[in-house]
Parts: C-alpha cells; structure tokens; sequence
C-alpha cells in the first residue's frame, strides 16, 4: 500500500504543478469541458434510473438490461481503442528501475482503468438505483443482491480493460504492426453500424441480448441476480468470468513489463532508402525545389520527422479508413430515391474529417513533437513566423494528400464521384484549412504541450485547447457553409464558388493578421513556451 | 558593430523566478579569442546565464552585448554568429544525424549544397558517419553531444556558448572535441563554456569565472585564481563553501 500511495502522491505533485502552476485558465476550462461531458453522462445514468425504476416498464428493463450490460462492456473495452487515447498509465520506465512488486504495479495499473470507464460506472450507478428504487425488483431491502454483481461486472471490466490495454500497448509499439492493428480495429468499430444499417443478422443480435439467452455470457449472468435473485449459477459464471479477465490481465501486464518497446521501434532504414537517391530522400526533398531557405529547410524537416512519427502515422491513417468507414453506412444504407446532403458531400465530408483529425498532429500543436527542441527555433537567426509558416505549409501538403488518399479509397470502394465533388473536396478542404492554420498557430504559442512521438495513443489536447477547439471549429467551417448555404438558396453553382472564393481571401486574411498576432506572442512568451515543451511526466503517463 | 569590443560584455544582469534571483547582478567580460570557463555548483545560474546570452529567455534587468551587439536589439546578427551547445537537446529527435547538421546549416542561411557537403564531412570528423543514417532518438548521450557540437561549427561562428559540451562524451570523443575547440581559438573565435569536469577546464580555459547564488565569486586568469599549490577544484570548493555536510549523517 505504501508504494501505491508513494506513486500517486508522485503523480498527484506532477498534476499539481501542470495544472495549477502552469496555468489556472487551462484548469478551469479542463474543468468546464470535463463536467460537460461527465454531465451528460449523469444525466443518461440519471434516464437510465427513472427507466428502470417504474414499475410499469418491468418488461422493458427485463428485456433490455443485458443489452446495457454489454454496452457497457463494449465502450469500456473498445472506446479508449476507437478514440487513440488509452487513459491514464503506469510510466513502466521509470517505475521498473524501483524494487516495486509487480503485483502493486499491477493494482495500480487495474485501478488506473476506471480513467476510461467513468462514464460505465456512471451509467451502472444509475441502473442501481433505478432498480433498487423499483418495487418490481425488490426494493431496498435487496439492495446488497442489485449492487453486488454490478461491482462484480465492473472488476471484472476493469481486470479485462487491463488487459486489453496491455495488448493495444504492444501491438502500437512494434513498427508496421501497429498500423495494420489500427486498420484492422477501424473496420472492427465500424462493424455494429454496417452491421445495424445493413440489418443482415438481427436475429443473431437479438438472441445474443435477448434474457433467455445462455447464462454463459458474463452480460446475462450479470443481469440475472440483480433482475431475478441469487441462484448459484450466475453467481459462479460472473466469478468465472472475472477470475478470466485476472489472469489474462496479469497476463498481459506481465508481457508488457518484459516488452523491449525500444528495440521493437527501432529503425531499420537500409543505406538505399535514406541515400541521396532514394525515392523517399527525392521526395522529402520536392518542396525545396520551389521554396527558398529557411522555410524549405523547416518543411523538409516536419516531412521527414512527421512521417517517421508513430503517432502521426497512425492519426494520417485514421484520418482516410474512420473518416469512410464512419459515412460509408449511412451511404449504404441510403435510398436511391432520397436525396441526401450527407451522400450528395460524402467526400467534402470525410476530408474534412480527416482534416479535423490531422489538427491534434500537425497545426493546433506545432511544436508538440519538437518539445524541447522547440527552442532552437528562438536560437536561429529566423523569425519564428518563418517556423510557422514552414510547418503550416507541411500540414498542408499532408492535407493534400490525405485527400488523395480519401479519394483513392473511394475509389476503391467503387464510390466514384463526379469530377465536380472530387473538384469541390479538393478546393473546400484547403480553404477551412486556412481558417484552421491560423487559429492553431495561435494555440501553438498560447497552449503548447509536449507529445511523446513514440507513444501512438496519446491522448489529444487539453482542456484548454479542447474548447478552444470546439470554438474554433464552428467558426473556421462557418465561411464555406454560407457558400453551401447560397448555393441550397440561389441553387447556383456560380453562387457557392464566388462565396467560396470570397471565404478564400478573407482566410488568407485571417491567416496573416493571426501570424502576426502569434509572433509577437511567440516573442512574449517564449520562456513559457520552452518550459512547457520541456515538461515531463509523473510515474503515471495520461493518454 | 566593433572587432575590437569583447565578445561578451554583460552587464548587472539579473534573472528571477518568483522571490529568488537565479542570477543576481552579474557583470562579466570575456574578450575575443578568449576561451573561458564558466564554473559553479549545480544550480548556481550558469545554464540561466546562457539561457540568457543565446536570447532564449529575457533577463529581468540588465544589459547584454555579443560581440558588440546590444541584445536584443540587434538578436538576429547576433545569432548568425553564435554556434551553441546547449543543456538541453537541441535537437530533432526524428531526423537522422546528418539529416539534422544539414537542416541546421539551411536554417544558418548555407546553400544547401554547402550544408549538405559540410553536414557529411562533420560527421565524418566527429566520427558519426557510421551512425549518421540512425534517427537521432537512438542516440546515445555522448552522441548526441557530438551531434550538437557539430551542428554548433557548421555555420562557422565565432562565438561558442557551451553548457556541459563533454557531459557523457568517452574519452576519445572529448579529446577530438577539444581539438576542435583549441582549433578554433586559435583562428580567432571566442568559447565560453560551463563544465563540471575541473581538469579539462584547466586545460583549455585561459579565464575562468565561478559563480555561486547567481553571483560571480571570483574571476580571473587561472595563474590568479591559483595561489601557490592549489588545485582549480580546491579554489573551486575554496569559493563556493562547500562543506563536508555527510559528517554529519552518522548513518551514512
């Protein structure tokens, strides 16, 4: 218990500093985004409770609770995944050079999983006192037979959640390997939609949630006592299940101590590939063909760098496999005779997905993966506006290319669009991208913020730049949605590209005055910048 | 801008953070050609003063002039003849060795062809070539020092500023790097370099200055600062009152 103590009283000091030192702001702001959406989570929990407290809807709850069980089950295990934020983490690193018994590095580790599944709990709360206030389950006098096997369900989630975390860390920590895990989760994620819109085997889900279905499933057994008493076989599927989910935790926690993460990264760049005539060398080199010094120098480098990022990688990927996979059902499963904004923009839409995505990586943070490197850019004799710039100009060309790469997935899936939408992508997604360049090199300055290249879930922004973001994001699509908005009202083609070329010039005027602006914050601020790039963790890594 | 004005003239120079001054009026002249040593115990204000010099951080009062260039007025000629070594990486960590020298030439203003024929031959000199297609990530500290040191001669500058250019540096390394050094002080250029390695300041330094609590103890030659015997490290310990406190601990 004493080095479990020792570790958060560690991470509690680190969290302190970062969050209250640094910048009271950015606490208040993580605090409002956080209530918001812990909020909107009570208040389904708090649904969730009146629902399964009227007598009247007996039936309905009866029918229904195993399906939130397995929901449950569901966003605790696979969310972190979806979202490429694995919450908070015991730093293994720096804890394994401790005599620490790996049994304590492990409670900590299971106990660490409730940073993922607050809203679970929440939700399960709710389902407890609705139940216990229903006189059609039992009242208060059953309550120990309700609250029981729900904190057993939710062990039982957190050993698993463990587990599976153990297994995600590896697979994002070996080279290639990762990328084709995250494909292969993207289309995982997207299954249940496809599945739901296509409708192809309904029956199959519903037996699977149904209450008479085999007890054997964990989801059945743990809403069998709370709805229908103790009997011995639920009791002992629910221990079975979590005495499963234990070894296999441990199991996996044990492998990740052993994992050589170092040696799994390491580069295998052949002489050919890096030499000067190598294809990739010819290509991070093209745009120095047609920019001067030092904005070629700086472009060149965020290619290279970028793309050898796991975290950026991994993000670039997302950005054209869950940006499809996230419409495709809702244009598979559309009517022919319908028109559809969503189908008729499916392409627009998923760049600008893939837009959004890319921001965390490249423009609302440029100098999160420099860290303390960042400040070389205050010791060259070059402006910091020429750094920014530079790197801006590389989002860009990944922009682009992340484009080409929606496209060709298109393609692919032989969703062809006209050459008018193909023409409409290309010249929408670059103009919001303007709007959003200029606000990220403002957040770049004010809320700077080291990134681990290495760590390939790290979790996104904080709260500060989160709701900055969630400002911004409105405001930097609202330009061409009034280009979208004259071509609906005059149903002219004429109209929506004259707005559209309008909304263009006045974003390259916003992109210049927020340079400025961000310079002369860059100058202000750049002891502070520094000190917030060099910063490092407590024993327990956020993600 | 005068070729005869020291390379560093510093004066009262103040940093604080909060109620405590890291530096605390320090006042300092290194002439040019001059390889001088800045010395103190951790925490003393060196790696501020530096900070300080290469414009990184601004002083809370105080005047600074390089190579008589008032700072920050004038930061950007200034910083086109600064080669630096600092104690924190300043380097890219996703960009191979070579890769890295030559961004670092571009970002000096050298042609790129230059860079990248320079990038090769210094990497060759500190002998990185072999690793010089590994990420600088894999690096190991000694090579990441050697990779600074020579991002830091690229440009050709004529004033260095050095915070702990031999920390974890093998002996081999640190002998090439210290020809170098003398190499280039003997072609004119200015070196002022912090170490905690007492031998290889007296060594090399012609000057030397120790700072303690943010302010200069002493200062001068290293024939000054030695009276008769003694070492630099007993002038060292001398100065900055170092006490044998672990007598103390009686179980230790």
């Amino acid at each position: 218990m004493a080095v479990i103590g020792a570790i958060l009283w560690a991470q509690w000091k680190s969290i302190r500093l970062l969050r209250f030192g640094a910048s009271k702001r950015g606490a208040l702001f993580s605090t409002i985004t956080s209530l918001l959406w812990y909020g909107f989570w009570a208040v389904a929990a708090a649904g969730l409770a009146g629902f399964a407290a009227d007598p009247s809807l007996q039936q309905d709850v009866e029918l229904l609770f195993p399906a939130v069980l397995i929901f449950v089950i569901v966003y605790w295990q696979l969310a972190p995944i979806l979202m490429a934020s694995l919450g908070a983490s015991l730093d293994l690193k720096k804890l394994l050079a401790y005599p620490i018994p790996t049994s304590n590095l492990f409670w900590v580790e299971v106990m660490l999983r409730v940073t993922t599944g607050i809203e679970m709990i929440l939700m399960l709360t709710g389902a407890a006192i609705g139940l216990i206030r229903s006189p059609a389950f039992g009242g208060w006098a059953r309550a120990p037979r309700i609250i029981a096997p729900l904190v057993v369900f939710i062990v039982f989630n957190l050993l698993m959640a463990a587990g599976v975390r153990g297994v995600v860390e590896r697979l994002l920590g070996r080279k290639h390997l990762r990328e084709i895990f995250v494909l292969v989760v993207v289309m995982l994620g997207a299954l249940p939609q496809l599945l739901f819109v296509t409708g192809v085997p309904k029956g199959t889900m519903q037996r699977l949630i149904s209450p008479d279905s085999s007890v054997l499933w964990p989801w059945i057994a743990g809403s069998r006592i709370p709805l229908h008493g103790s009997t011995l076989s639920p009791w002992l599927v629910l221990f079975g299940w979590t005495l499963l989910a234990y070894y296999f935790g441990r199991w996996q926690f044990e492998s990740n101590l052993r994992f050589d993460s170092q040696a799994a990264q390491a580069t295998t760049y052949t002489a050919a590939a890096l030499g000067e005539d190598s294809w990739r060398t010819r290509l991070f080199r093209l745009p120095s063909a047609f920019l001067p010094d030092p904005v070629a120098a700086i472009v060149e480098k965020e290619l290279r760098t970028l793309s050898r990022t796991p975290r950026f990688r991994l993000v670039f990927i997302m950005g054209f496999t869950f940006g499809l996979v996230v419409w495709l059902p809702l244009i598979l499963g559309s009517r022919p005779d319908r028109p559809s904004a969503t189908i008729d923009n499916f392409l627009t839409l998923v760049c600008l997905y893939a837009l959004a995505l890319l921001g965390q990586v490249t423009y609302w943070n440029s100098f999160g993966f420099d860290r303390s490197a960042a400040q070389a850019y205050f010791v060259w004799p070059s402006p910091i506006s020429r750094a920014l710039v530079g790197k801006n100009l590389a989002a860009g060309i990944f922009v682009m290319l992340e484009i080409l790469a929606v496209t060709t997935a298109c393609f692919l899936l032989r969703m062809q669009p006209s050459p008018y939408k193909l023409l409409e992508a290309y010249l929408v997604t670059p103009v919001v991208a303007i709007y959003l360049f200029a606000a990220g090199n403002l957040s770049s300055v004010h809320m700077p913020r080291p990134l681990t290249p290495e760590r390939a879930a790290q979790g996104g922004a904080a709260g500060r730049s989160q709701a900055f973001m969630l400002f911004v994001y409105p405001v930097a699509i609202l330009p061409v949605g009034l280009a979208y908005g004259a071509r609906y009202a005059f149903d002219s083609e004429l109209a929506f590209y004259a707005i559209l070329a309008f909304a263009a010039a006045l974003g390259a005027l916003v992109y210049w005055l927020s340079l400025e602006s961000a310079v002369a914050a860059a100058e202000r601020r750049r002891e502070q910048i520094i000190t917030e790039l060099s910063r490092s963790e407590g024993p327990v890594a956020t993600e | 801008m005068d070729s005869l004005s020291p390379a560093i003239s510093v004066r009262d120079l103040r940093k604080q953070y909060g109620n405590k001054a890291a530096v605390d009026g320090l006042s300092l002249t290194v002439p040019r050609g001059c390889f001088f040593g800045f010395l103190g115990p951790n925490g003393a204000g060196k790696s501020t003063t530096i900070r300080m010099l290469t414009g990184l951080i601004p002083p809370t009062s105080g005047s600074i002039e390089l190579l008589g260039m008032p700072l920050p007025d004038q930061a950007l000629e200034i910083k086109k003849r600064i080669g630096l070594v600092p104690d924190e990486s300043l380097l890219f960590d996703r960009l191979t060795g070579g890769e890295f020298l030559e961004f670092v030439g571009r970002m000096y203003g050298l042609p790129r062809q230059v860079a990248r024929e320079r990038s090769r031959e210094l990497l060759e000199l500190f002998e990185l070539h072999e690793s010089g297609r590994k990420l600088i990530a894999e690096y190991s500290k000694g090579m990441r020092k050697r990779v600074a040191m020579a991002a830091s001669l690229i440009h050709h500058p004529d004033l260095f500023l050095m915070d702990e250019p031999f920390e974890g540096v093998d002996a081999v390394g640190a002998r090439l790097m210290k020809d170098i050094l003398l190499d280039q002080v003997r072609r004119g250029a200015t070196i002022f370099l912090t170490s905690h390695v007492l031998e290889v300041v007296e060594r090399l330094c012609d000057r030397v200055a120790i700072i303690n609590d943010g302010k200069i103890v002493t200062e001068g030659t290293l024939a000054e600062l030695r009276a008769g015997s003694e070492t630099l490290e007993d002038v060292f310990v001398r100065v900055v009152g170092a006490e044998r406190a672990f007598e103390r601990l009686e179980w230790l």
